[in-house]
């Protein structure tokens, strides 16, 4: 009985915490898309035109790439697959602008994303690549 | 992990610069200077190492590599044994067979995203597991897909360049379009030149190049009678040390250390 108690004490004491994680990561996702819209609002629409279906991420897109976008492209080419904060440490950029940046890719159809806890991940999409970019 | 080693891309606009010749003979003068050191040959349209270093026959090419049939380790030659000082000299060649270099030719672009993954990979095989201090890149000559994938793999472009008026023009152009877009550490190697015999005019020479191309360079390789009549089958870092073209390479592998 005390047992059962304690459990129901502890659960009711973490679901604070589970709530503000949530709201914490609804914001960085509210975040990450408001750095999208400033960057749209920036370059103007012209650097998100779609490519043709299946356009890999070669040489040839990462030229034809406008130069903000083609660094952040090649440092992700280099890592593989790295978060906005460790190709920000590549291209010495802020953090956010690459986010944007990264964001912009995948709305492009060039990058893929996917979220580990807290973390968002970037990468080439690996259909398409065929072999990790070590 | 940490990686000291640098990939070396040798490129140029026009075929008949000099770049196989050149990466050879700077992988030989980097070998005789203790290093351990990688060539290999990614002119796949043109495929001329093999024929350069007479071997006939490979288990497994570059070729194989970029088509995901084999890892690096199958692909390295080990010529070691060519080489005086104790370095190391492994070569990666590419399938001369008509065949091959018609299958080559006719890649789709995600083949050669693939590829430029796989060279990208390079730097951690090559450099990272095996310690390589140098990768050398020979490539094909212009803007095809092979070559600017070393390009955009490199850590340096070595740009090999005459004072053929055409070769002039495009190099520029490229060096522009393509390097400064990559954002490339570049530096130029003046090939085959007449009339450098005189200091004035070493330095003619050279205050020409830097006001046409805007980059450094490396060396310049006046016109060997020698180098010519050899018909590629000489590799003078090894086997002329007292050469004046192996001393010219001498200098610019000290260069490339330095700038390393």
């Amino acid at each position: 009985m005390e047992k059962a108690a304690v459990s129901k004490q502890e659960v009711l004491a973490k679901r604070p915490m589970q709530v503000l994680e949530k709201i914490r990561e609804n914001l960085e996702r509210l975040n990450e898309k408001m750095e999208i819209m400033i960057e749209l609002q920036k370059h103007g629409k012209k650097d998100l035109q779609q490519p043709l279906p299946d356009a890999p991420l070669d040489v040839m897109t990462l030229l034809s790439m406008p130069d903000h976008l083609r660094k952040t492209a090649m440092s992700l080419c280099r890592m593989g697959r790295a978060t906005a904060e460790e190709i920000s440490l590549q291209t010495k950029r802020a953090r956010a602008v690459e986010s944007a940046y990264l964001n912009q890719l995948v709305i492009m159809g060039y990058l893929k994303k996917e979220r580990n806890g807290r973390k968002a991940y970037f990468f080439v999409d690996k259909e398409n690549q065929g072999v990790s970019l070590g | 992990m940490l990686v000291l080693g640098k990939i070396i891309a040798v490129h140029s606009y026009k075929g008949g610069t000099g770049k196989t010749l050149l990466s050879l003979n700077l992988s030989a003068t980097f070998a005789e200077h203790g290093k351990k050191v990688c060539l290999f040959d990614l002119d796949f349209r043109a495929p001329s190492l093999s024929t350069l270093l007479k071997i006939e026959k490979s288990e497994h090419w570059l070729n194989d590599y970029l088509n995901g049939v084999c890892e690096i380790d199958k692909v390295l030659i080990d010529l070691s044994s060519r080489v005086h000082n104790g370095g190391q000299l492994f070569v990666g060649l590419a399938n001369p067979s008509t065949e091959a270099i018609r299958d080559m030719s006719a890649k789709d672009r995600k083949w050669e995203m693939r590829a430029l993954g796989r060279l990208l990979a390079l730097r951690t095989s090559i450099l990272g597991d095996k310690g390589f201090d140098y990768l050398i890149l020979d490539t094909s000559p212009g803007l095809q897909y092979s070559s600017i994938n070393a390009v955009v793999s490199a850590d340096l472009v070595l740009v090999a360049t005459t004072f053929d008026r055409s070769d002039v023009d495009g190099t520029r152009r490229m060096l522009r379009e393509l390097y400064d877009l990559f954002e490339k550490k570049t530096e130029v190697v003046l090939n085959k030149v007449l009339d450098v015999s005189s200091r004035t005019g070493k330095e003619d020479v050279q205050t020409k190049l830097k006001d046409i191309y805007q980059v450094p360079l490396l060396g310049i390789v006046p016109c060997f009678c020698d180098v010519l009549k050899s018909e590629g089958g000489v590799i003078f870092a090894q086997e002329k040390p007292a050469h004046p073209f192996t001393k010219i390479l001498e200098e610019m592998a000290n260069r490339i250390d330095g700038i390393a």
